[in-house]
């Protein structure tokens, strides 16, 4: 508090007068856009490389370093093997929903915003308790589930997670990483079995590797 | 059944002796285990354990195999006794994992140990316990290896029930709770990180070394991950001294190691000395067809290096071969003859490891691959001027930033490539023609 009556409102008028003759903050867009780095991205987007090939290898770096799991990405991982659906789908669903977009009656044709289809959660609910709910053992509660479902549906990635406590960022990390879990339901039971045991990527290997030593070339092996 | 390959009568025998001992026993179908077990047993299994246990002492036992040199089999040689040292000065709980992954699709060294003879494993598994004193031990193996996997079981179960392992083993004091967990699904799980990601259920990507596991390992909890076979060298220097292991290899590399080797006559797992000229490990695999003549070994498996026939003087062991530009890796030695293209084998090679890299970090994920579309160019007839010094740079680099030595390693292939065989990279960098016919669509060269 004061004792000179009048120096509260001399200070705040002397603050606006600075302030008056300060260059102003507000930037008149769209006519004057901002100066941002070279490197700000704006939207997350995965880059190609001059080959076509998807920059990213679906490390889930950024995704589990990401405090608020805002990164979502979607596509074909580097690998071929996987449609990449880190950002669940059904989120944007739910938005959509809310949004005047979908209010309005039209229809959102992008399949990657359709839900889910209904699954049974109750195998993945044993499951978990056999585990304990312990993320710990994930490896194994995902191998149980696949088991069951014969891949790992996105649906029970999420009740996986909702259940355990784990980051989705994580388990989907996990799910995708090991070559004999997968995230698309096999097209028949052949490649199911063949899936589940040995990888094809060392049998390659080592077909490649006699035929390179027997002087027919790396490439021969690789074709089968 | 993995094949064994018989090693000359005056090489010594260790990790397979006991295996080649009960081989025609009747109860090694491991259809009963615990009558597998008994058969062990009055082979001379979990003696080692006994007298680690009623004599040794844990330090005791770190000391011993300190004397006796023995140094890990999984590839880097780190000296076991002080990875031991290391855990056991860190707070428990600890824990110890027998590493039998085997991520080399190649070499079947680990599945055949484990196969043949399941006991040692769990029994040096069970002495490195009680020496670094922890109370959980895992085996690791792979899941696609049934048999072994089955016999491990067999054998933990049953020696549970003798009392080798579980509570209070041998009425020592200390418990020993072994799991066995199949693990499977990428190359990379062979790193040691990688590994005990697998083990907490999470993404195989390495960590950053140091902390090494032996101080923050499995949970955060110090981890000493062992290879099988050195695991399975430990109670034979527990029973017959650290002198007499000392005694097999050389100096700076004691002892016996198993190799997967592939020639042009047979291929299969033989156990030798350390030390052993590379020219007699070759020759286990048989001579090359007529007309034809060794030009390079593929020491270490996808990512080992290509050795040219005038090293073969080499000793096999750590330090020689890192000094050519190879190292023992998977325990693979690969013999290639004048059929083989040099430029296409290392771009197989690398390829394969660049499709196993974890994607954590830039060399891993990016270096890797450049490497790959520069051995491509070559190999397609249409090489950039500066591919040389750009893959020597690169490599360079890669070397240097590397978070685990799966993509230092994975230079290898292409380097000493380089290095031994410049004038068959000459042929197409600068002639465009593949000396041995392979490379298309520049196969000019001498086929055949
Ligand atoms: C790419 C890569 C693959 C590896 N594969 C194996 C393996 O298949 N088996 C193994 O025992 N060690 C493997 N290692 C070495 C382990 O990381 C670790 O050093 C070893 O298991 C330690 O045991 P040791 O001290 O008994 O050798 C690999 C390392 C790297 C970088
Ligand atoms: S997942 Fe990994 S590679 Fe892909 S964008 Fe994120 S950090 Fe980069
Ligand atoms: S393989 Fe990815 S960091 Fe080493």
């Amino acid at each position: 508090m004061s004792f000179i009556p009048g120096l509260g409102l001399a200070k705040g008028m002397a603050l606006t007068l600075r302030r008056f003759f300060e260059p102003k903050a507000t930037i008149r867009y769209p006519e004057v856009r901002a100066d941002v780095s070279p490197k700000f991205r704006g939207r997350l987007q995965l880059l190609y490389d001059e080959w076509g090939a998807l920059k990213c290898e679906t490390c889930f770096q950024c995704a589990q370093a990401c405090p608020i799991e805002c990164i979502d990405m979607g596509g074909i991982d580097t690998k071929g093997r996987y449609h990449v659906h880190w950002g669940p789908p059904e989120q944007y669903a739910e938005r959509r929903e809310e949004s005047a977009l979908r209010r309005s009656g039209r229809t959102v044709p992008d399949r990657a915003y359709e839900h889910f289809e209904q699954l049974d959660m109750s195998p993945v609910e044993a499951i978990l308790d056999d585990h304990d709910y312990d993320p710990k053992r994930m490896l194994s509660i995902l191998e149980a589930v696949q088991a069951v479902y014969g891949y790992l549906p996105v649906a029970a990635l999420k009740q996986i997670s909702f259940r355990s406590g784990a980051y989705y960022a994580l388990i989907y990390g996990t799910a995708s990483y090991y070559g004999h879990l997968r995230l698309d339901p096999p097209r028949d039971a052949g490649q199911a079995r063949v899936a589940a045991s040995a990888r094809p990527d060392e049998s390659v290997y080592l077909a490649s590797l006699g035929a390179a030593l027997d002087g027919r070339g790396a490439a021969a092996g690789a074709v089968h | 059944m993995t094949t064994i390959i018989r090693t000359p009568a005056e090489w010594p025998s260790v990790l397979l002796a006991r295996a080649a001992a009960l081989k025609d026993h009747p109860a090694m179908g491991f259809d009963d285990p615990s009558a597998a077990l008994d058969a062990a047993v009055a082979a001379g299994a979990f003696e080692g354990l006994r007298r680690a246990v009623r004599d040794l002492g844990p330090a005791g036992t770190i000391a011993t195999v300190a004397t006796a040199g023995l140094r890990g089999r999984g590839g880097a040689g780190y000296p076991t006794a002080a990875k031991w040292r290391a855990a056991a000065a860190h707070g428990a709980p600890r824990y110890v994992v027998a590493h039998g992954y085997g991520a080399d699709p190649g070499s079947l060294t680990d599945r055949a140990l484990i196969e043949a003879d399941p006991f040692g494993v769990v029994e040096g598994l069970a002495i490195a316990a009680i020496a670094v004193g922890a109370t959980d031990a895992i085996v690791a193996v792979r899941a696609g290896d049934v048999e072994a996997v089955r016999r491990l079981e067999g054998v933990v179960a049953a020696a549970e029930e003798a009392g080798f392992l579980g509570e209070d083993v041998l009425g020592s004091g200390h418990d020993v709770n072994v799991l066995v967990r199949p693990v499977q699904g990428a190359y990379m799980l062979g790193e040691e990180t990688v590994l005990l990601k697998a083990l907490e259920g999470r993404r195989g990507q390495p960590e950053q070394r140091p902390p090494y596991p032996a101080e923050r390992g499995l949970f955060g909890m110090p981890t000493v991950v062992q290879n099988v076979q050195t695991l399975a060298a430990v109670p034979w220097i527990v029973v017959n001294g650290a002198p007499a292991w000392a005694g097999i290899g050389s100096a700076r590399a004691t002892g016996t190691i198993l190799v997967q080797v592939r020639g042009p006559e047979r291929a299969g797992v033989a156990e030798v000395p350390l030390g052993t000229p590379l020219r007699e490990v070759i020759a286990l695999g048989g001579q090359p067809p007529r007309r034809h003549s060794l030009k390079a070994v593929v020491i270490g498996g996808p990512s080992g290096g290509l050795v040219p026939p005038e090293l073969l003087d080499t000793p096999y062991d750590f330090d020689a071969l890192r000094a050519v530009g190879a190292h023992i890796g998977s325990g693979s030695v690969i013999a290639a003859d004048d059929r083989a293209c040099i430029v296409d084998l290392a771009r197989l090679l690398t390829a394969f490891c660049s499709t196993e890299a974890c994607g954590k970090t830039i060399p891993c994920r990016i270096g890797t691959r450049r490497l790959v579309e520069i051995a491509a160019r070559i190999t397609d007839g249409r090489p950039r001027p500066t591919d040389l010094q750009l893959l020597a740079d690169l490599s360079a680099d890669m070397t240097d930033s590397a978070l685990c030595d799966h993509e230092r390693l994975a230079t290898l292939p292409l380097t000493s490539g380089m290095r031994y065989f410049r004038s068959e990279l000459d042929d197409h960098l600068l002639r465009s023609s593949c000396p041995a016919g392979v490379c298309r669509p520049i196969a000019v060269g001498a086929a055949l």
